[in-house]
């Protein structure tokens, strides 16, 4: 695991840090703006069966704005990409994996 | 160097085990510390391996009286877990043996029964290192020398042993052949005429092995440039020249050569008896392989000269690089460390054996051990870390390996496409593409085509269509994939004619102004109901079919913008996909047809669709086997999307049934634990039930997959016939490459058919060169 922390986490540390050791979510940054979901699917499908992927949206134009969250059905592939796949490019840019204690409506 | 001198020179680490040995006396943190002691030497210090050596020994001798059995746990566990630094604890146990004579013994004892166990417990990885690492105590004094003898001739009699599997006696051969580079020279120095007869015993096995299984597992089908050998050819051969180089090697560090004085006072063990556990039916041994070979030494020539082939340096390095990988495949940057910093005695360039044994192990058939992205994220840090060498020779790699694509296995091509396009992804696709304007000179199905087919196909998903374009030059664009649109069959530009199109455009209101399941189902049951003459009716239209296939169109174009759009409009009118193909399967293989026909140019698209409609049972998994081989897909029958699409769809039933497995394990242990509510019999019955028929549907899917290849190239050896062609054209070697690869990939599971795939479907009357390809597959554990 490692220092980052969603800030707006309901619940207690503990309860997250639990979340965050049986997750199968991943959150992905420094992504480019023009980078779509199909090169998200196509990279992150190399370490497994990918769920979906939820892109980040800017609040207001509601425009891709560089991270997104990559759900697998199991853990153990999302381990393999927090392996590979993290610091490694896609489009050019060096992308960063982190886990995530669950994607929940609205968080983009 | 004195003792004293060692003693200042010691590192940190013990060091600080002195002090905090002076100042804590919980057994506990010793225990720690014995471990951490023993498990670390050998690694980089500031004195020499000798010194850390002696002195080790002196620590743990006096730590004896109180922690025995750890320090004994803990170097059989070294023993059997570090091969790659066998000889340093063969060393560390020969000195401790020398000073402790009973400890010694104990130390042999318990690493004869660990072998014994492992033999039982089929653990063949742990029972080799066990194996070598007796062989290498005789150099240490520490075993007499007539019992390993006795060990490696009952281990090579197992090939004189009746009706048993080759691969059998092939592991016992070459666990004995492995050994022989530690123990060869003290053997044929002292015991030549039995090492004589024990090499005579492996030469005429060897002679007499089958070798159905080769062409099978080859990378490269030529002997030119390089041979790729069957493993256990090349390890005789290695072993034939270690012989007539008098047993010695270049790559070894032998640290026991340097306490000859200490070691030959030494009184050795006799090793208990150890005999080969006989075979059993349920005995899996490993399957033989390929040594992959893509350099020699003119591939190299600055710096110092790549061992030949045949040297057992060659052998002795690429296993340890192999076991390198295997222990840091999870941490990439460690793992890439670690295998630029490791040096043997001999130099060697490195490089270039790193590279061949990681694509060695990339292209390893049937199965790679790792994940392709760890082999292509690896290679990425180990340029990172060496930027002068490793992209220059990676790109010769490339080179070599496009060069030879023409004798390649066609499952290497796929994942040399899906590597390079990887690979190209994080160096801003730079490469000199107009190296290989060649490609677009032959048939379409030739492997430099279908390369960069491939790898073109793979780099667009990593990027997008018109980067490609600009990027490719003019002379190859022709291999660039379609821009990924879809293909709108009832948009504005459809003939008024089109017969659905009207519903279809009720539909797309109805669906854009967010209608539920149940209204767009009544929209949908319009078709077929207007009164009699209608001109669809007159055509004779089959109804059922045209309402599947608007209502895909319709939804499919709806939601076309991204992946996520689509598979929320699968979700949102699962039951109405449910309803228009309930227990039909002509209506769900329309499913198919009608999302390929949108997708044809977006094969992500096309997978990622499927691949839900497979997780929701819109469609079964034998109607995707269906839809693969059928005649409308001909066309795309041998692009590698369709067969991931297959792949995909017998891993989904596999982990279908795994699951139902482990279901009904868990409610069944529940019912034993008395604490909680049992299960009722009758949902046992009922999970029961769901698992048998979700394993028959596995069987009849590979089934059906087998069939029907059997079917096509028996049609197309008949028609070549026919003609008097010859069959073995491009196709046929696609065709065949595809048939290994269901074999290959999902062969655990396909080898609980055999009875019935050799009596419904692979018998006697099929062509035998259909046959062959089947066979070959069952010599991976013959």
């Amino acid at each position: 695991l490692s220092a980052y922390r969603d800030q707006h986490f309901k619940g207690s540390r503990a309860e997250q840090e639990r979340l965050l050791r049986t997750s199968t979510t991943l959150y992905v940054g420094n992504l480019s703006f023009y980078t779509t979901e199909e090169q998200i699917f196509e990279l992150f499908d190399r370490c497994g069966d990918v769920k979906r992927v939820i892109m980040g949206l800017d609040r207001f134009q509601k425009t891709p704005c560089g991270f997104c969250f990559v759900e697998y059905y199991d853990r153990a592939d999302a381990e393999n990409a927090m392996c590979w796949v993290n610091g490694t490019k896609l489009d050019d840019r060096i992308i960063r994996t982190d886990w995530d204690a669950g994607f929940i409506e609205g968080r983009q | 160097m004195s003792r004293r001198r060692a003693y200042e020179d010691d590192d940190e680490d013990d060091l600080r085990y002195r002090k905090r040995r002076r100042m804590v006396s919980e057994p506990q943190e010793i225990e720690d510390k014995l471990e951490t002691l023993i498990v670390r030497v050998g690694e980089k210090s500031t004195s020499s391996l000798e010194s850390n050596l002696e002195q080790l020994s002196g620590v743990l001798v006096s730590d004896l009286s109180n922690f025995k059995s750890n320090v004994l746990k803990i170097l059989i566990d070294c023993a059997q877990k570090m091969p790659e630094k066998t000889t340093i604890y063969s060393t560390l146990v020969g000195l401790l043996n020398a000073k402790n004579y009973s400890f010694g013994g104990e130390f042999v004892e318990v690493l004869s029964k660990s072998l014994k166990d492992s033999l039982k417990n089929q653990e063949w990885d742990t029972a080799r290192y066990c194996v070598r690492f007796l062989a290498d105590l005789v150099n240490c004094k520490v075993i007499n020398i007539n019992s390993i003898l006795n060990l490696l001739e009952n281990f090579v009699a197992v090939t004189s042993e009746e009706s048993i599997p080759q691969v059998r006696g092939d592991w016992y051969v070459f666990t004995v052949l492995s050994s022989l580079p530690f123990v060869g020279r003290e053997l044929h120095e002292k015991k030549d005429q039995e090492l004589d007869r024990l090499l005579r015993q492996i030469d005429s096995y060897i002679g007499r092995r089958r070798k159905t299984h080769l062409p099978a597992l080859q990378a490269w089908s030529s002997d030119t440039p390089h041979l790729q050998e069957e493993y256990l050819d090349c390890l005789w051969s290695q072993i034939c020249k270690l012989r007539s180089d008098k047993w010695t090697e270049n790559h070894l560090a032998r640290p026991y050569l340097a306490f000859d004085g200490a070691l030959s006072e030494a009184l050795q063990h006799n090793l208990p008896v150890i005999t080969p556990p006989p075979h059993s039916t349920e005995f899996v041994y490993p399957s033989p392989w390929v040594v992959f070979r893509l350099f020699d030494y003119t591939d190299c020539p600055d710096g110092p000269s790549l061992p030949g082939a045949h040297s057992i340096e060659r052998f002795l390095i690429e296993e340890h690089l192999h076991r390198i990988i295997r222990l840091h495949h999870r941490e990439r940057k460690q793992c890439a460390a670690a295998l630029l910093s490791f040096h043997g005695k001999s130099k060697v360039p490195f490089e270039y054996m790193i590279t061949e044994v990681i694509f060695g192990e990339l292209f390893l058939l049937p199965n790679s051990p790792h994940l392709d992205i760890c082999y292509g994220s690896l290679l990425l840090e180990l340029c990172k870390l060496q930027p002068s060498t490793m992209p220059l020779v990676l790109a010769q790699t490339v080179e070599l390996l496009y060069e030879r694509l023409d004798t390649m296995h066609t499952n290497c091509i796929d994942r040399f496409c899906s590597w390079f396009a990887y690979h190209l992804s994080n160096f801003q696709f730079r490469w000199t593409w107009e190296d290989w304007l060649d490609a677009a000179s032959f048939d379409h199905l030739h492997p430099k085509p279908m390369f960069l087919q491939g790898a073109l196909a793979k780099c667009m998903r990593l990027s997008y269509h018109q980067r490609l374009m600009e990027i490719i030059p003019q002379d190859l664009q022709q291999f660039v994939p379609n821009p990924p649109l879809p293909k709108i069959k009832y948009g504005e530009n459809a003939p008024d004619d089109t017969p659905g199109l009207a519903i279809s455009k009720k539909l797309t209101e109805a669906i854009k102004s967010r209608c539920t399941d149940e209204e767009a189902m009544e929209i949908i049951q319009e078709l077929g109901k207007t009164s009699p003459g209608d001109e669809a009716m007159d055509t004779g239209a089959n109804f059922d079919l045209l309402k599947v296939d608007v209502f895909v169109h319709t939804l499919m174009a709806i939601a076309c913008k991204t992946m996520s759009h689509s598979f929320a409009g699968i979700a949102k009118f699962h039951f109405v996909f449910k309803k228009l193909s309930q227990g039909s399967d002509e209506k769900q293989l329309q499913i198919l047809f009608s999302v390929y026909e949108i997708w044809k140019d977006h094969h992500q698209m096309m997978q990622g669709i499927i691949d839900k409609f497979l997780k929701t049972q819109i469609v079964e998994a034998s109607t995707v086997a269906n839809w693969v081989f059928s005649k409308e897909l001909k066309g795309d029958f041998h692009k590698p999307y369709l067969w991931e699409i297959l792949h995909l769809t017998i891993r989904i039933k596999i982990k279908q049934v795994k699951k139902l497995q482990s279901d009904l394990e868990a409610a069944k242990s529940r019912k034993e634990d008395d604490d909680e509510e049992p299960i009722p019999i009758e949902d046992l019955e009922r999970m029961e039930e769901k698992l048998d028929a979700a394993q028959s549907e596995l069987k009849n899917l590979f089934l059906i997959i087998f069939q029907r290849f059997i079917i096509q190239l028996t049609e197309h050896i008949a028609a070549c016939e026919a003609e008097g062609t010859d069959f073995r054209t491009q196709w046929f070697r696609w065709t065949v490459g595809r048939l290994l690869e269901v074999l290959f990939r999902h062969h655990e599971h396909v080898f609980n058919y055999i009875t019935t795939l050799q009596s419904l479907l692979f018998s006697s009357d099929v062509d035998p060169h259909i046959l062959a390809v089947y066979e070959q597959f069952l010599a991976l554990r013959n």
